[in-house]
Parts: structure tokens; C-alpha cells; sequence
């Protein structure tokens, strides 16, 4: 109702955020990221275990493999339950999926960082020389989840919200390859030929900009509805009504 | 009852057909397979051989996507919480997942569409050898098994992200080869990291093995469908009849894994090696003028391209060189491929890669009077194309001047440095007003260093600046030690010669032809007598005050002495 009637005091949704923690906790989909991130890891536990007996190492493109099924778990995260329900209640929509890529931002940063200690594992103590400096790939991790962050939520603000996720990975998982591909962005973007430096900056700015979107595309209280309702169906307005 | 039971399975499939062949996913999956593909063919001239297989690598894309919408369409009722409303309808959940696997088939058209449409773009682009229907099929037949897999795993796990990870799986097991050792690989859905048909003069029957691995996909379709029924269907009865049905596409999938453990053929092996370790023995070579092209088999198409560049150069010779020019296409073939080797007696292995090491592409020294061209790396059109007739003019023009590939002195079989040699200067100007690449493009050479700076060599006690032409690196052509190193005071002077009179210069070099391509002329001789400044150019390294050189810093190169 406050939704309807003008805008919430700010006070007032500060003193609910202690209240929300707990829901969005319980309603944080837990299962579904673990398992992303899960995944990956064992695959990269199993490259590493087959490396360590075959003496190879493993590289960074390994792992950078191995995190594109969290980087998919995430595009279920912040999916918007109820959606018509919470708009009209005193805390903003946005809130409760925010909270949830919060929550998700330490699981993944453990995963990423797990997966590093995975190819160390490795890489012989005696080895010569530095092992190359893993910020790009942090990067390169952020701006991904980032993008698919920013792909899920704009889904979810579309007709196929109920697939958000689904829509969303392959749809940010292409555009990535996309990038990794064409050889104009790839100049900027994969290293090499672009420095380490360069490509940090550039997804940096792309997490920036995708997460402007994500929280233009979460403050967007309009539904959408890309077809025409059935005919008969309630959205419709009734011809008797009409007149 | 079966008959309407099967109508129904009929009526389904037809629904979910219609669905599936305009699903989202489906047409982007169509989408990012005809984009890989396309950067596949977009690089070189295709070889039908190795592009069959690649179309397969697009229809693996595609089965992924359609592994997710199959996923999403078999878990449509739990993921919708309306398990119970489903239950009530007159079709039990077997006939529905029945009528899953039948509306696979709306998938077969866009699988048949990708496969059609990139052989057609292939074949425009003037394919060399003939497209391998059975490799084709097998493309076609794994997006199938991977729909079936979809159901299955809709029919079990309702959740999106299931779909998703299994389809990260397909794609990730193409790639599974440091796990998946020897020919194993071949036995994951498909292979797209660990073959050399890039680079194969031919078809080599075996390589991959393709016929079987269609039967393999065959298989897992079958065993994908008979698991998704499996988890759907009641009754002992059909329990039991999936079960032996499940246990014959098993035995198929072992035995066409068999088959794809075999060894290949070890006379398709010796007929690949002594190709490539002798590939006189089987090119074809055409000659024209000063020049012998010898090409492998099927690879004529390719000549009209090859000639026109070196033409060019040597009409604008003020005298004829001497000894005839041979362009010869030359195999990259690793044996150290286990792919290619597995299951081959050692001895055979041994004395085939004795065989390989001597062959031309691999051996050290190289002929004067011989250019290379990597078998599979000259491109069919665009940019990469003009580069590539740049690198080929260029290696004209230094053979015609008389530069060698490499040194032939102490160090021998290095690439060496014609600093300060006039005749370098000419044979980019040769290879410049040849092929008339872009200023830009040219230009760009002297910042290929790292964040745009100059590159150097060490030649004695100096750094000296180097230019990288357009396309070196790409082995378009290939030399052994790499070929001679362009310096940027070459390309400097060849640059302003392009602003005279082609008159002029021809004069100048006509006049006095033998003394320019001494090595021991310098370019500013060259400069003075064509009435041009001597380029500057800005300073590259200084020497530290009061020491030596900095040429340490720099890899160590000889002078071109001969």
C-alpha cells in the first residue's frame, strides 16, 4: 500500500533491514549456488589430481573454466519471489535480492579463492620464476558475474521471469564468449594481447557498468507483459467494462 | 489402447516440436554455432576435412542450448509446482516424457539448417577435398543425444540451473583431453581441442574416427530416452523392456567405443608420413617463368592466389635472378600427438617421427631458393589474405635480393639481421608496390612492442629497431629460424622510396644492379643516389652514460653476411 501512496521514510527502512535478514537468508537459494559452485571446484579438483600424477600444471584458464558454473549459479540468485506481493510492502522490491547477492558475494569469493589454491597445488614449490598475477582473473570474474547479475535481473523484469536464470546464463555465458572471441574486444579484454593492467581495467569498468544496470533494472516496478493477454483472460479489460 | 497411447505420444511431440524449434535458446544456441564456425572458416582457406568436424563443434553448441530447453520443457510441471494437476490428465507422465522425446525432432531442422548452411558458406569459399556426410551426421545425431539427455535430466531434476550444468559438462569434456588420454578422446561427445586436421595434406581415414563415433551418439541418444522413460514409466512390465532396450544401446556404446579405440590404419599413417616427410614425392608442381609452385593434391584452387604476389615482385626486377624460385607447401605434423600414434607399434612411432623431424617443415637448414607455405594457414580472403600475399612477396623479394632465410655462418640456422643493407630496402619496396598494403597498416609495424613501443634485436654491440611486417608471425609463410628480421631503418627507407617515380628508382636500381645486392652497400648509398634523406628515425635505446650498449637486454641475432 505504501508503494501506492507516495515514498517511504528512510528511517523506517533502515530500522527493517534487521528485520529482513532472516527471510532473506531463509529465502536465499542456497542449494542452487553451492551446487554451481561445488561443481566447478570438483571438476578442477579432478584436472588438478590428474596433474599432479601426469606432471602438468595447471593454468589459469583452467580455472577460469572451472568458475563459469558459479558464475551460472549466481544468475539464480537474485531472482524476485512474489514480485507483485513484495511491491507492496514497506521495504522496496529491490531489497530482498540485493541482500542476496550480498550474501552470495563471500561464497564466491571463497569458490575463486579455493579454485586458486587448487592450482597452486599444482605448481611445484622449486618452480622457477613468478606464477602470474591472478587480479586480472579476479577481475575477469567479477565483470562476469557482474554481467550475469545484470542479464538475470533484466530477465526477471521481463515476460520470462519464471526462467530468469535460464534465460539469463546462456544469454551472459554467449556474451562472454562473444567478447573472448571477436578479436576487436578481445585486443581489450583477453590478455594477451592486452596487459594484465588493461584487461583489469576494462572489466572492472564492465562490472561497473553492469551493475548500474542491475540497479536500474531492480528499482523498476513496472510489469511487463510483451504479448497480448488471451482472449477472455482477466488482464483484459471486459467489453461491458469498456463502456 | 497402444495405438492411442501412440497418438497421443504423436500429438505431444508434434506440440513440443513446434515449441522446441521456437524456443529462444534453441534459435540462440543456432546462433552461436553458426558463429563458431564461421571463426573457424573466416581464418583460412577451408579444408573439407577439418571443417566437417568443425561444423560438428557448432552443433555442439547448439546441443547445449537444446539440452537446457529440453531440461526446462521435461521439468516444466515440478518446476511449476502442478505435478499433482499434471497427474490427473488422461497421459500418464511416461506418455508425456514419451512425447518430449518424440518433439526432438523439431530440433533436427535446425540442426540439419546449421550443418546446410555452413557447408554451403564452406563450400563458396572455395573448400579444398569433399565434405564427410558421416561426420556431418554425427554433428546432427549429438544435438539429438543431447536433447535426450535434457529430458532425462528434466524428467528427474526440475531446477534450471541442472540443465545448465549439464551443459557446461558437454562443453567442458570437449575439452577433457588432459584427463582423457590417447584415443579416449575421442570417445567424449566431441573432440574440439586435440587433432591436427588443420594441418593434414588429406583426409586420413580413421582420423577422426567417424563413423563409429556416430554410432556412440546414436547410442547415447538411445540410452538417454530409455532413461527418461525409465524414470517416468510404471509397470514391471515396461521396467523390464526399458531395461534390456537400456542394455543393448549400452553394449552398442561399448562397442563403438571399441571401434574408436582402435588404432588408425598404420598405412594411412606411413601414406600421411612419407607425405610429409617427402612432399615431392607427391605434389604436383606447375611452373611459371622463374617460379615452381608444388602444391599437394586438391590444392590448386590455391595457386591463381599464390601467383599473383610473387609475380608482381619479379616483374619489377631489373634483371632476372638466377637459380629457379620453388613454393613449396610444407606439413606441420607433430607425431607427439598419441591421437594420431595410439596403438602403433613403437618402433613404427620411432622411425615416424625420425621420418617427420627430417622433413622439410621441421629441418633446420632450408634451401636458398625455397619459400614454405604451412599446409591449412593461407587464408581465403579479407585482410588476413593481403597479409599473407604481403609475407609471400616479401619472402620473394628477400630471395631475389639475395637475403638469406637464416644464417649461414657461426651461429648457423639462426634468423640473421640485414642492418644498414640497402638491398633490404629494396625488397620491401618490392613487396610494398607488389601487394600495396595500407601506410596505417605498415606503419603499425614499427609499435609492436609491449603497450605500443618498438621492438629491437641485438646485432654485436648494438640494439637495433625492428619492424614487423604485416602478418609475420601468422606462418603464412614459413621459414626455418624464422626468417630474415626486418628493421624498421629498412622499412623507413623502402616507405619513402614508394613516394618516387617507380621510373626513377628502377633507373637507379638498373644502373648499378649488382652492387645493390651486395650486403655490403648501405642503405645510405642507396638514399644518396636516389636523391631522398636518409629516414631518421627517433632514438629507440640509448647506451647508459659512460657504458657499453644495452644490447644484452635484446636477443642476440647475426648480420645477414651472404
Amino acid at each position: 500500500m505504501h508503494e501506492l501512496t507516495g515514498r517511504r521514510p528512510r528511517r523506517s527502512r533502515l530500522r527493517a533491514l534487521p528485520w529482513l535478514a532472516r527471510p532473506v537468508i531463509r529465502t536465499m537459494p542456497w542449494a542452487t549456488l553451492l551446487t554451481g559452485c561445488l561443481a566447478g571446484t570438483v571438476f578442477l579438483a579432478i584436472q588438478a589430481h590428474v596433474a599432479r600424477n601426469s606432471s602438468w600444471q595447471l593454468q589459469q584458464g583452467n580455472v577460469r573454466l572451472a568458475l563459469l558454473p558459479a558464475v551460472a549459479a549466481l544468475a539464480f540468485v537474485p531472482g524476485a519471489a512474489f514480485r507483485p506481493l513484495t511491491l507492496t510492502t514497506p521495504i522496496p522490491s529491490w531489497v530482498a535480492p540485493a541482500g542476496q547477492l550480498l550474501l552470495a558475494s563471500p561464497v564466491l569469493a571463497a569458490t575463486c579463492w579455493v579454485q586458486l589454491r587448487v592450482m597452486n597445488y599444482t605448481i611445484p614449490t622449486h618452480a622457477l620464476g613468478h606464477a602470474p598475477a591472478v587480479y586480472s582473473l579476479i577481475a575477469q570474474f567479477t565483470g562476469w558475474c557482474s554481467v550475469t547479475v545484470a542479464a538475470a535481473v533484466c530477465v526477471d523484469r521481463s515476460r520470462y521471469a519464471d526462467l530468469g536464470g535460464a534465460v539469463a546464463v546462456p544469454v551472459s555465458l554467449g556474451a562472454i564468449a562473444a567478447a573472448w572471441n571477436i578479436p576487436a574486444s578481445a585486443s581489450v579484454l583477453v590478455g594477451p594481447p592486452a596487459t594484465a593492467h588493461g584487461v583489469t581495467t576494462a572489466w572492472y569498468a564492465i562490472a561497473a557498468a553492469a551493475l548500474a544496470l542491475t540497479g536500474a533494472a531492480m528499482r523498476d516496478h513496472w510489469h511487463r507483459y510483451g504479448r497480448t493477454a488471451p482472449r477472455g483472460f482477466a488482464l483484459r479489460t471486459p467489453r461491458s467494462a469498456a463502456r | 489402447m497402444t495405438t492411442l497411447r501412440f497418438r497421443t505420444v504423436l500429438g505431444l511431440g508434434w506440440v513440443e516440436a513446434s515449441l522446441l524449434i521456437r524456443n529462444l535458446l534453441v534459435l540462440a544456441g543456432l546462433l552461436g554455432g553458426g558463429g563458431l564456425v564461421w571463426l573457424i572458416i573466416d581464418q583460412t582457406v577451408p579444408l573439407w576435412w577439418n571443417v566437417s568436424w568443425w561444423i560438428g563443434a557448432g552443433q555442439l553448441i547448439l546441443g547445449m542450448a537444446v539440452l537446457i530447453a529440453a531440461q526446462l520443457a521435461a521439468g516444466r510441471p515440478q518446476r511449476a509446482g502442478l505435478a499433482d494437476l499434471y497427474a490427473s490428465f488422461p497421459a500418464s507422465a511416461a506418455t508425456r516424457t514419451a512425447g518430449h522425446v518424440a518433439g526432438l525432432t523439431g530440433v533436427v531442422p535446425a540442426s540439419l539448417l546449421l550443418a546446410g548452411a555452413a557447408s554451403a558458406v564452406v563450400q563458396a569459399r572455395g573448400a579444398i577435398g569433399a565434405p564427410d556426410a558421416v561426420v556431418l551426421a554425427g554433428g546432427v545425431l549429438l544435438v539429438i543425444a543431447a536433447g535426450a539427455a535434457g529430458v532425462a535430466i528434466g524428467a528427474r531434476l526440475s531446477h534450471p540451473l541442472a540443465g545448465v550444468l549439464f551443459a557446461l559438462a558437454l562443453f567442458l569434456s570437449s575439452g577433457a583431453y588432459q584427463v582423457l588420454s590417447r584415443a579416449a578422446i575421442w570417445l567424449v561427445p566431441w573432440n574440439i581441442m586435440v587433432n591436427q586436421l588443420d594441418v593434414l595434406p588429406g583426409p586420413l581415414a580413421g582420423y577422426p574416427p567417424a563413423g563409429a563415433h556416430a554410432l556412440e551418439l546414436a547410442g547415447f541418444a538411445v540410452l538417454a530416452a530409455i532413461v527418461a522413460l525409465a524414470v517416468t514409466v510404471r509397470g514391471a512390465r515396461a521396467r523390464a523392456g526399458l531395461a534390456a532396450a537400456g542394455i543393448a544401446a549400452v553394449a552398442v556404446i561399448c562397442f563403438a567405443g571399441a571401434l574408436q579405440l582402435r588404432p588408425i590404419p598404420t598405412a594411412g599413417v606411413n601414406r600421411l608420413v612419407s607425405e610429409v616427410a617427402d612432399p615431392a614425392s607427391v605434389q604436383r608442381c606447375t611452373a611459371a617463368g622463374q617460379v615452381r609452385y608444388c602444391l599437394y593434391p586438391g590444392f590448386g584452387s590455391e595457386l591463381a592466389s599464390l601467383r599473383a604476389p610473387v609475380r608482381d615482385v619479379l616483374a619489377r626486377l631489373p634483371a632476372p635472378p638466377g637459380p629457379v624460385l620453388t613454393i613449396r607447401q610444407v606439413v606441420p605434423l607433430s607425431m607427439s600427438d598419441w591421437t594420431l600414434t595410439h596403438g602403433q607399434p613403437s618402433s613404427d612411432v620411432s622411425r615416424w617421427g625420425t621420418q617427420v623431424e627430417n622433413a622439410p617443415a621441421n629441418a633446420a637448414a632450408a634451401p636458398k631458393a625455397t619459400i614454405y607455405l604451412p599446409v591449412g594457414s593461407w587464408p581465403a580472403a579479407g585482410g588476413q589474405l593481403a597479409d599473407a600475399n604481403f609475407d609471400l612477396a616479401l619472402a620473394t623479394a628477400e630471395w631475389a635480393v639475395g637475403i638469406p632465410p637464416q644464417n649461414s655462418g657461426s651461429p648457423a640456422f639462426q634468423p640473421c639481421v640485414p642492418v644498414g643493407q640497402a638491398r633490404e630496402a629494396i625488397a620491401i619496396w618490392l613487396a610494398i608496390l607488389a601487394t600495396r598494403p595500407s601506410a596505417d597498416k605498415l606503419h603499425d609495424g614499427l609499435n609492436t612492442g609491449m603497450g605500443g613501443g618498438s621492438t629491437g634485436a641485438g646485432v654485436g654491440n648494438t640494439i637495433v629497431q625492428t619492424w614487423s611486417y604485416p602478418g609475420m608471425g601468422r606462418d603464412y609463410v614459413m621459414a626455418p629460424g624464422g626468417g630474415p628480421q626486418t628493421t624498421a631503418a629498412g622499412y623507413a627507407l623502402a616507405s619513402a622510396m614508394t613516394s618516387l617515380p617507380q621510373h626513377q628508382i628502377s633507373r637507379v636500381l638498373t644502373a648499378a644492379w649488382g652492387k645493390w645486392l651486395n650486403w655490403h652497400t648501405p642503405d645510405t648509398l642507396l638514399a644518396r643516389a636516389l636523391g631522398i634523406p636518409t629516414p631518421r628515425l627517433r632514438p629507440f635505446l640509448s647506451a647508459p652514460s659512460g657504458g657499453a650498449p644495452a644490447a644484452s637486454s635484446a636477443a642476440q641475432s647475426p648480420l645477414c653476411t651472404s
